[in-house]
């Protein structure tokens, strides 16, 4: 399993390289406005195909690019419910926060756990290659500290239960067994 | 923090203090207990300085009436158990002017009036354990006695039943946000899964929508996605009477104790959370080239 990881964070990183070629680009439809075309979709021509990299069914990167703007959506791995619920309020703690993140769009796209809009306007703010390494730190680093809450989780919940339980035969001796 | 404090804090502390004082002082304090528990801790109508009262208004008191808790009532706190006053349904009378002039003692009584809604549901729980000792024994009434109803909670209700061999107390928890449902779950499981490790521990069963088999014949039982219901199956060990006292003060406090670890947990994994985020804003601002300082002033 862990064999996928580097491969899969490859692919993503090159694709990434690859899209991230951005300049400014004004609107064919309106004078003189300027939208990400990777939101509007109103020309065809200046959308380049989006591409799916998939690690597996429930974990893949969707990538649309643009002559302004690039869109990527993740789909993080939530193999039960507390990871579900822990993912969802994750995501949904650094969304409510999208402003201080610039690159971070307020909501996902269907079908994905979250997603970051990047225009040209960030990519003249701020250097391409250390964004490209925030993604990639930012996908680790998630399924890490999900898989980290969840245990915390559950160590907190037999100490409780431990506990809780054990004050019911104060005189008995009890050996609490670290699992 | 792991486990509960047992007595209400604020009327030990409340009564304490004033106890230890040598001229009696004027109190007024309002409190509220869980489970929807209300006292009322002042002087009488005719504000006399050395006359303490405590009054407490409980939901549950009325179910509790007919499982004996004046008695047991009476039995705790004998003289200083007054007439209810109107709109309360238990009052403690205090004088300053009679207590023991042992400071150690008079503590003792605070903790004491601090144990109020412990003593009304400890009247319910003793009251089954007696039944299953009598039943072990051979000296019990054959017939079967009713599963008591205790409406602890908004909705949300206890239910004990007692037998030969063990008593069964069954809580019913309404989990009004749907992700405390999930993190229920785990702690529930720990719970249950604690026996293997301890044969000890009481038997913890639970289940979620669904009312539990013990439960089939009785009405008004909530039912829903978001409704757990945990059963204790708790044996002789725990309940004769050298161990009565203890058993009492845990199982009072099940339902509270959940919810309060699993509100614990949650504000943890918020912190987590929002240190998570400055990390990864950190690294996001190293994406921001520096900003050239194009005027140093020297000297």
């Amino acid at each position: 399993m862990a064999a996928t990881l580097k491969p899969y964070l490859n692919a993503v990183r090159h694709t990434l390289e690859a899209a991230m070629c951005l300049e400014n680009f004004y609107s064919q439809r309106v004078e003189r406005h300027l939208k990400p075309e990777v939101e509007m979709r109103s020309s065809k021509e200046v959308l380049f195909a989006p591409l799916e990299i998939c690690r597996n069914d429930r974990e893949k990167v969707l990538i649309e690019g643009s002559i302004n703007s690039l869109r990527m959506s993740i789909a993080i791995k939530q193999a039960d419910e507390i990871e579900k619920i822990l993912c969802h309020k994750f995501m949904r703690f650094m969304m409510m926060r999208a402003e201080n993140f610039f690159i971070l769009r307020r909501k996902p796209l269907e079908g994905y756990d979250i997603s970051f809009l990047i225009t040209n306007y960030h990519t003249e703010q701020m250097y391409k290659h250390k964004l490209i390494d925030f993604i990639m730190e930012f996908m680790t680093e998630i399924d890490k500290e999900i898989s980290e809450m969840k245990l915390c989780l559950n160590g907190r919940g037999r100490v409780c239960a431990v506990e809780y339980l054990k004050m019911f035969s104060p005189t008995v001796e009890w050996n609490v067994s670290e699992e | 923090m792991i486990l509960l404090e047992i007595g209400n804090r604020v009327i030990f502390d409340t009564l304490k203090s004033k106890f230890a004082l040598t001229k009696p002082d004027s109190v007024r304090v309002t409190a509220i207990d869980f489970d929807g528990v209300q006292y009322n801790i002042c002087n009488p109508e005719n504000m006399e300085k050395s006359i303490i009262e405590v009054h407490a208004r409980m939901g549950i008191f009325k179910d509790l009436k007919e499982h004996g808790v004046e008695d047991v009532l009476k039995r705790e706190y004998g003289e200083y158990l007054v007439h209810a006053q109107d709109g309360y349904d238990v009052t403690l009378k205090f004088d300053l002017n009679q207590l023991p002039e042992d400071p150690e003692a008079k503590e003792a009584i605070a903790l004491k009036a601090s144990l109020l809604k412990r003593n009304c549901f400890a009247s319910v729980f003793e009251k089954y354990f007696q039944i299953q000792e009598d039943r072990e024994k051979g000296d019990g009434e054959e017939a079967a006695v009713p599963m008591a109803i205790v409406n602890y909670h908004e909705e949300e209700a206890m239910y004990i039943s007692a037998e030969t061999d063990r008593v069964t107390v069954i809580f019913s928890t309404v989990f009004k946000d749907p992700d405390d449902v999930v993190i229920g779950k785990v702690f529930l499981q720990e719970f249950k899964d604690a026996r293997k490790a301890h044969q000890q521990a009481p038997q913890v069963l639970f289940s979620y929508g669904e009312k539990p088999r013990e439960l089939q014949n009785v009405e008004n039982v909530l039912s829903g996605e978001n409704v757990g219901f945990v059963t204790f199956v708790l044996f002789p060990r725990h309940t004769h009477a050298a161990n009565r006292e203890n058993t009492i003060n845990l199982i009072h406090q099940f339902r509270t104790y959940l919810h309060y670890h699993i509100k614990c947990s949650k504000a943890y994994l918020h912190q987590r959370m929002r240190s998570k985020t400055s990390t990864f804003l950190k690294v996001l601002n190293r994406a921001k080239p520096e900003e050239d300082k194009k005027f140093v002033k020297r000297g």
